[in-house]
């Protein structure tokens, strides 16, 4: 990961695409030593609680049990502006904004020199063109094109068997690591890899398990994060992630390494599989963060040149199961 | 929308101090050129590029053309997501609604991801006044802020500094020498954000799209800062341009195919984030509350105006600055405003409606269309940028000098007596100044082209002079025709009368 | 049927060997040119200033030219292209207008002619030279001339065609671009020249006099001993010593 823009070089350094092998690059490890909070040791103290399953919600544990899992109706909006809450000054600019609203909009009318519109046009180029929509990759190509599309721009991709499978590849990582902190969603798929009683030596934080803890910093405290994806797109080598009570944004993204669990089934072709199923589901049903992720945090600033690991996790694995 | 010390001085003096600086025009030629390279890759990999762009562009002629329905829509329902909504008509209305957010919230930090909205309305300075720091957590945005400028692309906002400049900031930054390493610089900007986002008192964003039918708003980027400032701090506030809309997330794959492959070159950027109101009650992380400004500042009124609507359009890619010949040779910097490159020259004075300002930006472009091949929804520049010297020249504000030439060029160019008899006067008159077959004289308009190149002279027997005896030599040995040939001519003009047919029918 | 030419006022002035080039390999090839002299010129110079008031007093000397024509040929994409304009011009007066429609659907670029109004993409060449071509931005990108120059070329025998490196990159011309922003346009034409350095070519060969005058006057300025062609003086030139 030095100045080297070349994707198949990157891809030597980070060469794992054989079940169970890892490797950290040198500079990843350097980062991991240096404090990332100023909270970093307040996690170690909440080490009693991490084989106590405590969902907060149990709609997502119904939920969950499937393999898609996407946030179900406990996620719905809040219905917000609840008055009653707001301090004075946030109402004053809701009213003051409630009036302009009129004005603002009946401008954009007037400038388009028509009454204004109030019923839903007619849009006859919605999405995709015809001919998008009606192609698909079979099962295998899409597995080989995710795996290749991730991989060409720094990500990572293990096939497993099973949930169990999974469960052993990232205790086998955490130990090469020498992983001192992992977060993980508080999903029941990821119960199931046991990575407390496998990991005695590391602390599993299990996201909002405790209302109590700052979990923002915990997760930026930690060296890996495990999350679910609730699909996948081949063409572009994305995986989606969701955001809710038990499924913090923070996991996928504070810690300096991301470990993703795809199951096959959930691995489709095209970004419109997961993008048009937002529509069908409707705004009440949409959780409140839904991240696409194609790889490693990365950044081009510096003369065009690839680093990676800006921000965001510098490593990235998604283990594909089934 | 610029600043008012780039507005005292013309696009050519700043470009004069670009041209001269081999070093920023190194590091922009050797950007662009990848960047281009990347886009032609990935376009061509995708395939059917054109329709895509059609598709892209059919769909935002569709919502700007129904744009209070869809805007309504959207405030509607990102109201009823949780989300605060604000309108703002100019600058002054947008900052006063931040600052009266940062005032309540007592901020003292505000940690930002990259937003061109926030450049054009100068947000930060407006922070800094009143004491809150304002931090950008862009790479090239951070890297710009230390420097004190202002972004010089769209997309690659320190595009013209190179690693050794970088450096240097980033060094003066630290208290310690870094080296010109950009694994290491980008490490320290990592590690010095990361206390910054967790400090935040708010976090403060752009929007690359907002989903009319479920008031989402979507983010586009690679290093995770925006999802850090939409995720750590407390507050969020969101800038928004009120063309940003789009009717649906289907809608989106078509916007998320055109946006990271015209920009970079990418399949798709390495976040792409869909927001839909604050952290629900019982979510880990979010923000608590949720701010949209959505900012008028001059776009309104390119509404209904049939020769500058389609400038809505744009998805601010950036594909235009890094195929631009004159771009490339001046950088972002010279065009005097928040948006550089083709794009800048037109929306620039567009925005501000500020007809002096039309003058030197719309000449500084040579028209070649490279910004409208490159545009991801065809957006035709090339002929705004005409438009503007157009609307210049209707209100009289022409260069004078100009104007008079322009009345002659039209006095000969309209007979062609008048043509031919300049014709004969031109060859009279430039017998003293022409050495070798050119005209090296460096005087009146004739100076700039000859810094750089001789001047051929006029031919001795301009053609409209050789016809006559052309035609008579050719007509001694005349060839017949080919029939294919006859056949073919005959064909292709009975098509073009029976579409004129067909035309005049429909009207 | 009546196939006139479309001189240009550039070609007129200071390059009537194009135009002589054009009329000599087309009557080769049957098609006779008839030249209607009160042409003048298309009006882009006035046009891409903003002065549209002074083009339509320029435009309607083109369509009054032409008016009788089956088919108009021109040696420049981009006086070719600024024809498109003309609707726009006269978009308020039905009778120009009408004129302006019918005059661009019937003129031709040089090369648009030979390949898509004649068929012929052989005329029998031979230019044993090392060359390259430089696409010119409106005859290329606008009027979509791409394909017909290269057929041509590939049919020259001996000629060797190098890739001109950054070839659809602006040459700088832009009219009274030139002018008035000096500066820049004389770095672009610097750098087009510095490509075509590059590639060791003998000759540069292009589809408008207008940008092969800049750099050509570049070349010049420096010394440089490329030669600069039009296509059509090429292809005459080739027939020519057969």
């Amino acid at each position: 990961m030095s100045r080297n823009t070349n994707p198949s070089m990157n891809e030597a350094k980070f060469s794992d695409t054989e079940k169970g092998a890892s490797s950290v690059p040198a500079h990843v490890e350097h980062t991991m030593n240096t404090p990332l909070t100023r909270n970093n040791g307040n996690s170690a103290t909440h080490k009693n609680t991490i084989t106590n399953e405590n969902f907060i919600n149990p709609a997502n544990i119904e939920n969950a049990e499937h393999t898609n899992n996407i946030a179900s109706a406990t996620n719905t909006a809040n219905n917000a502006n609840d008055e009653q809450a707001q301090p004075s000054w946030l109402a004053e600019l809701e009213q003051q904004s409630r009036r302009q609203q009129q004005t603002f909009i009946d401008h954009i009318s007037s400038r388009l020199g028509r009454p204004r519109a109030t019923e839903p046009p007619q849009h006859p180029f919605r999405g995709a063109p015809t001919f998008w929509n009606e192609w698909s990759w079979n099962e295998q190509e899409r597995i080989e094109r995710f795996t290749a599309h991730f991989q060409e721009v720094g990500g990572h991709v293990v096939s497993v068997d099973s949930l169990e499978a999974a469960g052993e590849w990232i205790v086998q990582y955490a130990q090469e690591l020498k992983a001192r902190e992992i977060v993980r969603q508080q999903l029941p798929e990821l119960q199931q890899l046991r990575l407390e009683q496998r990991l005695p030596d590391v602390h599993i934080a299990v996201w909002n398990e405790n209302v109590q803890i700052d979990w923002r910093a915990t997760a930026a405290g930690a060296d890996i994060g495990i999350v679910m994806a609730d699909g996948a797109a081949a063409y572009t080598g994305t995986v989606m992630v969701t955001s809710s009570a038990v499924q913090g944004r923070s996991v996928s993204l504070l810690p300096t390494v991301c470990i993703v669990l795809l199951y096959k089934e959930n691995l489709h072709t095209r970004l419109g599989e997961l993008l048009i199923p937002m529509d069908q589901r409707g705004r009440e049903q949409l959780p409140a963060g839904v991240h696409f992720i194609s790889g490693p945090s990365r950044s081009s600033d510096i003369e065009n040149d690839l680093t990676i690991g800006v921000h965001g996790p510098g490593i990235i694995y998604t283990l594909l199961i089934g | 929308m610029s600043t008012s010390e780039q507005r005292s001085t013309t696009v050519k003096e700043r470009a004069d101090i670009a041209l001269n600086n081999d070093f920023l025009r190194k590091a922009v030629r050797f950007t662009t050129e990848r960047l281009r390279n990347g886009k032609q890759i990935a376009s061509t990999e995708h395939g059917n590029w054109d329709e895509w762009r059609e598709r892209g562009r059919q769909i935002r002629l569709h919502t700007i053309a129904h744009l209070d329905y869809y805007l309504n829509l959207f405030v509607d329902n990102a109201r009823a997501n949780g989300v605060h909504v604000h309108f703002a008509e100019d600058t002054a209305a947008a900052t006063e609604i931040v600052m009266t957010i940062a005032r309540h919230k007592q901020a003292q930090s505000v940690v930002k991801s990259k937003s061109m909205v926030s450049e054009e309305l100068h947000i930060n300075h407006a922070l800094e006044e009143a004491g809150i720091e304002a931090v950008e957590s862009d790479l090239g945005e951070y890297i710009i802020q230390l420097a004190g400028e202002g972004p010089s692309h769209i997309v690659i906002p320190a595009i013209h500094k190179n690693r050794y400049q970088i450096a240097e900031l980033l060094s003066e930054d630290a208290g310690e020498q870094l080296p010109p390493d950009t694994t290491i610089l980008a490490g320290y900007v990592r590690r010095k954000l990361r206390e910054k986002f967790l400090d935040a008192d708010i976090g403060m964003t752009g929007c690359n799209f907002a989903i009319a039918e479920t008031g989402s708003m979507v983010l586009f980027e690679n290093e995770g800062n925006a999802r850090m400032v939409t995720t750590v701090p407390k507050t969020q506030i969101t800038l928004m341009g009120m063309e940003r809309i789009i009717p649906s997330w289907e809608d989106l794959e078509v916007m998320a195919t055109l946006l990271p492959r015209s920009a970079t070159g990418q399949r798709l950027t390495m976040y792409m984030s869909g927001i839909t109101g604050p952290k629900r009650q019982q979510d880990g992380d979010g923000p608590e509350e949720m701010h949209i400004v959505i900012v008028d500042n001059g776009r309104s009124s390119q509404l209904g105006d049939p020769e500058f609507q389609e400038l809505l359009n744009c998805i601010r890619c950036g594909a235009c600055l890094n195929v631009c010949p004159v771009y490339r040779q001046i950088g972002g910097h010279s065009y005097g405003g928040t948006y550089s490159g083709p794009i800048g020259a037109v929306l620039t004075p567009a925005l501000n409606r500020n007809v002096a300002e039309w003058d030197d930006i719309a000449n500084a472009s040579s028209l070649c269309g490279a910004c409208y091949e490159a545009c991801p929804v065809k957006i035709p520049l090339h002929d705004m940028l005409v438009y503007l010297r157009r609307r210049k020249v209707e209100r009289g504000l022409g260069n004078r000098w100009e104007s008079l030439g322009m009345k002659g060029f039209a006095v000969v160019m309209g007979n062609s007596k008048r043509l031919g008899a300049a014709l004969k006067m031109g060859r009279l008159f430039q017998k003293p100044i022409v050495h070798n077959g050119t005209i090296s004289l460096k005087v009146g308009p004739l100076k700039g082209w000859n810094t750089y190149r001789d001047m051929p002279s006029m031919a001795d027997d301009p053609f409209r002079e050789r016809w006559t005896k052309l035609e008579q030599e050719l007509d001694q040995q005349s060839v017949t025709m080919d029939q294919t040939m006859q056949d073919r001519m005959e064909q292709l003009i009975q098509a073009r009368q029976r579409r004129q047919r067909g035309d005049r029918n429909e009207s | 049927m009546k196939v006139s030419l479309f001189i240009t006022c550039l070609s007129d002035a200071i390059y009537p060997q194009v135009g002589e080039a054009m009329v000599r390999l087309l009557a080769a090839h049957g098609v006779k040119l008839d030249f209607p002299s009160v042409q003048t010129c298309c009006g882009q110079p006035s046009y891409n200033s903003g002065y549209w008031e002074e083009t339509r007093t320029t435009a309607k000397t083109i369509l009054k030219a032409f008016q009788d024509s089956d088919f108009v040929v021109s040696p420049s994409g981009s006086c070719t292209y600024m024809i498109h304009h003309y609707a726009e011009l006269f978009k308020d007066d039905p009778i120009w207008l009408e004129q302006a429609h019918a005059l661009e659907a019937k003129t031709y670029e040089f090369t648009q002619f030979l390949v898509q109004v004649l068929g012929i993409t052989d005329v029998g060449a031979h230019f044993p030279h090392r060359v390259t071509y430089h696409p010119s931005c409106h005859g290329s990108r606008l009027l979509g001339v791409k394909e017909e120059p290269m057929a041509l070329l590939a049919h020259v025998s001996g000629l060797e065609l190098v890739p001109l490196p950054f070839a659809d990159d602006c040459c700088g011309f832009g009219g009274t671009f030139a002018v008035k922003m000096a500066d820049i346009s004389g770095a672009m034409v610097s750098e087009k020249v510095d490509h075509i350095k590059e590639t060791e070519a003998e000759v540069l060969v292009g589809l408008d006099m207008a940008c092969l005058m800049n750099i050509a006057g570049n070349l010049r300025h420096r010394g440089e001993q490329v030669r600069v062609m039009h296509l059509a003086e090429l292809l005459y030139e080739g027939v020519a010593v057969r």
